[in-house]
Parts: C-alpha cells; sequence; structure tokens
C-alpha cells in the first residue's frame, strides 16, 4: 500500500455535523483519521465567575444554561448541594415531583438525541419525527414551570409550585402516546440496515479503560458496565422506585443506541410509578427571604445522573449570601476531550461527527 | 442510618498510610488534607492499593484573603460506592502544583484549565496555553481579585438604560407613581 | 411599510420577491439559542413553509442567525462567517443576549450589542424566544426584504470603518491561531 500524505482537518466552529459550537482538528491519512485535538472555548461564558457575583437563589437563572438540552438536572444537583450545606430537608410531595421532572427532561434530551444521531448518519426522517414529539413533553414542562426550555423550577428545599390540576393526567396520556411511538422508531432507526452497518464496531471505547478514562453514564453502560447514580447512591425517591438500568455489551454506537433506546421506556416507567405513589402535602420548605438567604460555611459534593452520565456539582459557601464558588463538572468534560481524542484515531472522517452524537458531547459544558 | 464502618475504614488506611489528618464528612464522603507534595502518592495510593480508579472531578478554590488556593481532588470507588476528597493547600504567590495526568488521562483537561483560569503552574504539563480563552492579556480570570463586570463595562459597549443591582419593585413604583406597600419592603434589597 | 410594487423597480420588486421567498439560514449556533431551531425546522412549526432552510456553507446562506451570545473568540470567527457571505445578506440577532447582553451583561467574555461589530437587521427577543417568534423575526425579515429595506451587505460596506474600529477595541489579533483554519 502507497502511503498516503498527511492532512490536516479542521471540523467546526461552523459546522453542521458537529454538536455545538466546538472544533475538532484532525491528521489524516486518506480517509483515516490519524490523531485528533479538541479545541473549544467558544461557548465560554464565564457561569462560574458570574455566579460568585450573584446570590444563590439568582444563580438558578445562570445553572441551568450550562448545557441546553438538560437544564433541569443542573437545577437539582444544586439544589441538592446547596441543601446538603443547608441542612434543608425536603418534602416528601417535591421529592417525587423531582423525579418526575427529572425524568421528562431525560426523555426529551433522548428524543433531541434520536434526531442528532440518525441526521449525522444521514437519515432525516426521524429528526422530523422526534423533534416533533420532543414538543409534546416540552408543553408539559410549560404547563408546569411556564417555559418551554429553561424551567429554573427545582429550588434548595423543594419546587417552586404545585402540579397543576390535571397535569398528571396529560402526563400520563403523553407517555401513552410515546410509547407507542417508541415502536416505530424501532422501525425506522434501529431495524435500519443503514443505521445497524454505520453503527456496529464504529466508535468502541474499551471496557477496561472505561472507567480510568472518566467515561460516565450510558456511555459507560454500553461497554458492560452497571453504573447509574440513581441506583449506586440513590438521591430524592429513586430507591423507591422500581426500575432497570439498561447495559450492553461492545461499548460501540450500536451498543450505545441501545442502552439509550430502553433507557426512554424506562423513564416512562418511572413516571407512572411516581404519579401513583405521589403524596400529597407541602412541595416547599419555605426559604423566608431568597434575597437575603445565607448559607452556613462548608463545602459539597452532589451528583445527579443526567442523560449524558454524571453531573456533580462541588459548592463552596463562605457563609455570605452568595456562592463563593460553585465547580461543574458534567460529563462532556471527558467525553469530548480526553475519550474522544483516545477513540477518534483509526476512524473513517464521515464517522467523526456520528460519534460526537452517540458520545453525549455538549461544548457548553465543557467550557462553561 | 449506617454506622459508617467503610467510611472509618478507608479514613484510617488513608491516615495512617500517610500520617495526614482527616475526617467522614456524612455516608459515602471522607475527606483528607494532604501537604501538597503528597497529594500524587496518597492518588496513586488510593487508585492501585485502595481501588479508587474513577477521578470525578478536580477543582480550585481561590480563598484570597488568606492568601491560598486550594485543591481538591474528589475520586470514587465504582464497587463500594465511596467518595474520597483530597484537598491540599497551596500558596497563592507561588502557584505551583504537581502534575497528575499520569494518573489519570483527563486529569489533563483540569489542569490545562486550572492553568489559564487560576494561573496555577502544573511543571510537565502538555497541551497549548490557550485552552478556554484567546488573546487573554489581564490576570487570569477566575482568581477572586479580577473584576469581570469593571472589565465588561470598559470594554464592551453597553446598551443605554441598563444599570447594575435594580430593585424591580422599586423601579417599577418610581415609573408608575405608585408606593411600594409595606409588607413588599421587607424583601427589598437593603 | 411600503410595500407597493409602484415605488420599485419592476426588477427589483421581483427580486425581493424572489429572495424573500428563499431565505437559506447558515448553520452556525453560535449558541444555546441553537436549540430551539430544530424545533423550528420540524414538524410541528415547519419554517419550510415560509421558505426557510438550512445551508451548510456561508457561501451559499442568505441569513446569518446569531443565536444568542458571542464570545469573544467566536464573534472573530462570526465576522469572518459574516464576510464570506455574499450579497444580499441578512442577520438576525436572535435572544435578549444578542441586544444588550441579556443576563451575560457582566461576563469578561462575551458581547453586549451585537449591532456594534456587524448591522443586524432583525432582533428577536427573549430567552429563550419561543419557535413562533422565531417565525415571527423571519416574516419581519420577509417584510423588510419586499420593502427593498434589507440592506445588510450595503451598510456594512459603507460604515466599514466604523465597524472595524469597535471589532479591534476587543479582537487584538486577527491573524488565527494554527489550530483554526
Amino acid at each position: 500500500m502507497v502511503r498516503e500524505k498527511e492532512t490536516t482537518l479542521y471540523i467546526g466552529p461552523q459546522h453542521p455535523g458537529i454538536t455545538g459550537n466546538m472544533m475538532v482538528k484532525l491528521k489524516v491519512q486518506g480517509d483515516t483519521v490519524v490523531s485528533a485535538a479538541t479545541h473549544v472555548g467558544y461557548l465560554h461564558r464565564a457561569f462560574e465567575k458570574l455566579i460568585e457575583r450573584r446570590n444563590w437563589i439568582q444563580a438558578f437563572t445562570l445553572l441551568c444554561r450550562f448545557c441546553v438540552p438538560e437544564p433541569d438536572p443542573m437545577e437539582l444537583t444544586y439544589a441538592r448541594a446547596v441543601e446538603e450545606l443547608d441542612n434543608r430537608e425536603v418534602p416528601e410531595r417535591a421529592k417525587y415531583i423531582r423525579v418526575i421532572v427529572m425524568e421528562l427532561a431525560r426523555m426529551q434530551s433522548f428524543m433531541l438525541w434520536y434526531a442528532g444521531q440518525s441526521g449525522s448518519a444521514g437519515l432525516y426522517l426521524t429528526p422530523q419525527w422526534s423533534v416533533g414529539d420532543r414538543n409534546y413533553i416540552l408543553d408539559l414542562f410549560e404547563d408546569l414551570t411556564g417555559g418551554r426550555i429553561y424551567h429554573m423550577y427545582i429550588w434548595p428545599g423543594g419546587v417552586r409550585r404545585d402540579l397543576p390540576e390535571g397535569w398528571t393526567d396529560k402526563t400520563l396520556r403523553t407517555m401513552d402516546y410515546i410509547e407507542k411511538r417508541l415502536d416505530e422508531y424501532n422501525k425506522i432507526l434501529f431495524d435500519n440496515t443503514i443505521f445497524q452497518k454505520r453503527a456496529q464496531g464504529v466508535g468502541i471505547v474499551p471496557k477496561d479503560k472505561a472507567i480510568e478514562w472518566g467515561v460516565v453514564g450510558p456511555v459507560l453502560r454500553g461497554t458492560g458496565i452497571k453504573s447509574d447514580v440513581r441506583i449506586d447512591e440513590p438521591y430524592e425517591v429513586y430507591d423507591k422506585i422500581d426500575f432497570d438500568v439498561p447495559t450492553q455489551e461492545g461499548g460501540d454506537i450500536w451498543a450505545r443506541a441501545l442502552v439509550r433506546k430502553e433507557e426512554v421506556r424506562q423513564s416512562i416507567r418511572i413516571i407512572r410509578q411516581a404519579i401513583a405513589d405521589m403524596p400529597g402535602g407541602a412541595y416547599y420548605n419555605k426559604v423566608s427571604n431568597p434575597m437575603k438567604w445565607t448559607v452556613p460555611a462548608g463545602q459539597a459534593w452532589a451528583k445527579t445522573e443526567s442523560v449524558r452520565g454524571e453531573i456533580g456539582f462541588h459548592v463552596t459557601s463562605d457563609g455570605g449570601n452568595k456562592p463563593y464558588r460553585v465547580h461543574v463538572k458534567g460529563a462532556a468534560y471527558t467525553h469530548g476531550v480526553t475519550v474522544l481524542e483516545k477513540i477518534l484515531p483509526g476512524q473513517n472522517i464521515a464517522d467523526v461527527s456520528f460519534i460526537l452524537n452517540s458520545l453525549g458531547v455538549c461544548p457548553p459544558e465543557i467550557e462553561r | 442510618m449506617t454506622d459508617l464502618v467503610k467510611e472509618n475504614i478507608l479514613l484510617n488506611a488513608v491516615t495512617s498510610a500517610f500520617k495526614i489528618e482527616g475526617k467522614v464528612i456524612r455516608d459515602r464522603r471522607v475527606e483528607v488534607h494532604a501537604d501538597k507534595n503528597t497529594v500524587s502518592s496518597i492518588l496513586l495510593f488510593a487508585k492501585k492499593q485502595l481501588g479508587y480508579i474513577h477521578m470525578n472531578h478536580m477543582t480550585c478554590i481561590d480563598w484570597i484573603e488568606q492568601g491560598e488556593f486550594e485543591l481538591v481532588y474528589t475520586i470514587y470507588h465504582p464497587v463500594d460506592k465511596l467518595t474520597l476528597f483530597v484537598k491540599t493547600r497551596i500558596d497563592r504567590e507561588i502557584p505551583v502544583m504537581e502534575n497528575i495526568d499520569t494518573i489519570w488521562d483527563h486529569a489533563n483537561t483540569y489542569e490545562r484549565e486550572m492553568r489559564e483560569m487560576f494561573g496555577i503552574e502544573f511543571p510537565g504539563l502538555v497541551g497549548e496555553h490557550d485552552f478556554i480563552l484567546e488573546d487573554w492579556d489581564q490576570i487570569p480570570p477566575m482568581r477572586k481579585e479580577f473584576d469581570t463586570h469593571k472589565y465588561a463595562a470598559e470594554t464592551f459597549y453597553t446598551r443605554p438604560g441598563r444599570e447594575d443591582a435594580k430593585d424591580v419593585r422599586e423601579e417599577l413604583s418610581k415609573r408608575s407613581g405608585t408606593v411600594v406597600p409595606d409588607f413588599a419592603k421587607k424583601y427589598s434589597r437593603e | 411599510m411600503e410595500n407597493d410594487k409602484n415605488s420599485q423597480k419592476i426588477v427589483d420588486y421581483i427580486g425581493n420577491f424572489a429572495r424573500k421567498h428563499s431565505l437559506f439560514v447558515l448553520a452556525y449556533g453560535t449558541g444555546c439559542g441553537a436549540i430551539e431551531i430544530p424545533a423550528t425546522m420540524t414538524s410541528r412549526y415547519d419554517a419550510e413553509r415560509f421558505g426557510i432552510r438550512g445551508a451548510a456553507t456561508p457561501r451559499q446562506a442568505d441569513v446569518l442567525l446569531i443565536t444568542g451570545y458571542l464570545s469573544t473568540k467566536t464573534l472573530k470567527r462570526v465576522i469572518r462567517v459574516y464576510e464570506q457571505m455574499q450579497e444580499p445578506k441578512y442577520v438576525i440577532g436572535f435572544g435578549s443576549c444578542t441586544v444588550n447582553g441579556g443576563m451575560y451583561y457582566d461576563s469578561y467574555n462575551t458581547i453586549n450589542g451585537l449591532d456594534q461589530y456587524i448591522p443586524v437587521d432583525v432582533y428577536i427577543n427573549g430567552c429563550m424566544p419561543r419557535p413562533e417568534a422565531v417565525i415571527s423575526g423571519f416574516v419581519k425579515l420577509q417584510e423588510l426584504i419586499m420593502a427593498g429595506k434589507a440592506n445588510n451587505g450595503e451598510k456594512y460596506r459603507e460604515n466599514l470603518e466604523h465597524y472595524r474600529s469597535n471589532q479591534k477595541k476587543i479582537i487584538k489579533n486577527w491573524k488565527m491561531p494554527d489550530y483554526n483554519w
């Protein structure tokens, strides 16, 4: 074989295949990637600096914008870290509402993943369906919180307001509809030979290295390791709810896709149980005056299972009315830089955006 | 409640091996305070001997009044489900810390970010100096003495009519001429 | 709004009519607003009814949609992309943070006020603007095009010095680093 010349190829920041505003610099020989380097910083808004200028409650407006496809896990994680510092109890009803919100957030994000994953394989029917169906979940959020994308609904000590009348029935109806639709998604995406051939054996994350590389969430479960913060360190009421954590062997894009496919069904199962078991009572353990609220000094580390894996917040308080320092570790922080740079060599150029989508790389979370 | 058996075993294992202080924060959370020179050997010990193979994250806190940076390494045991914090303090004037990206590869990302945002040097760290910012000529922006509002007001164009930290209720009453009711006054900022 | 063909030459009228109905939007999600673009383009809101659809490359695109805040690093790329686009071209500022900085008004890395750096035809406010608002912004742009008032490229050429001096205040080094382009 003739040794081909090495060429440098830039994907992004303006590129339709990239999962946001970031850049991957590739060295390629022919069609094969030799080495890759991620460059971020195009979305840096200095969140962590700005939070130091806001008080504890005002920080929520910034927090939910950390990663756009899934704002709610960020709110919950921060709220839990603040609750740990403040020793604030959460009413039982609020815990159930939080679980429902989290699972709805998970589902809407998976719908978006359907669109990204199939769109990067050149299948443009799935985006039309799944983003359309995602609007039904966003409608539920709109009824509940008033916003489609950003909610600012979860607060330290509970949630902002109670469920509106008739909301649970509407949610159950939407769940029935989406469960029915999932079978149709299987027909156009998972039974599709194009998708199977593109996904199988591509972008393999090795099982023995996965934990050491910092891989979390569906990507880790796609290598056959059962790891989920919801069962490892149950928060809210996940320990009272019966659900499975799907795993798949292989570690390729196909395994990750199957994991995500099953997780949507588990989310529907969790929402149904949570609605059935939800007790009445208070939904908010009131903070007297949020604008003057101070939190005792200390440090807290809280983590939550988001769509793309574990999200951690390291919150430091000096006893004042503003957070002293908030540091966020999102799943994409390792997936988008270290893991991507390690698994891209040897892959085809055409698969790069396919792999990016399946790792769940969300650039605003890397640079914040 | 659990009786924190696993947590105390872990605490004893680390503190007795390195003669350092530490405490159990709550269930599943243990912290140890180490000298900056022993951090990498503690992390290596925890990874190889105790099975803490996953590094969750590392962060830096700027304690400007004490003149110190606090570095927190958060590591996790996937079987025991325990989290160990290794905390250390370094001098703010000479911010140099050991590079641990030979222990965990993804520590490289964290360290590059810290080098840029706090100005902490990690000898032997590879990677471009511009990780997030570009052509930055001020002091590292995450340090406490950097005033982002002042910098933004000087650098960027501000549309007239925008002022910082106004009380919405008072502004509305000024505009419409109504009086702020007494019950609302206790919620005002000052 | 003057929208009758008597005030324009018949050639311009036909040209504007055609332009109005084929707005190719550059697929460059510069900020978090990009999340509502798929919803706008797909089945429920279906922006293609109005002739709005995506384009992959700057030279083939008509509309530059700035979806949210611009960090200084992105601003450099956006100016470059904007200058690559061919006339007629239009710019839509999407979200409150393009209008006055929004919630990032005190951030050291995001610009406040997009129209200081490139001319803007239409602003859509809100954080985040709903798909209906996005479509309404595009309809407003179509009205401007029809009336012959959307002359973004011309404005930029005529006031180039003003825009350049504002851009130079922020962008100190015009050379792209070796990892980019």
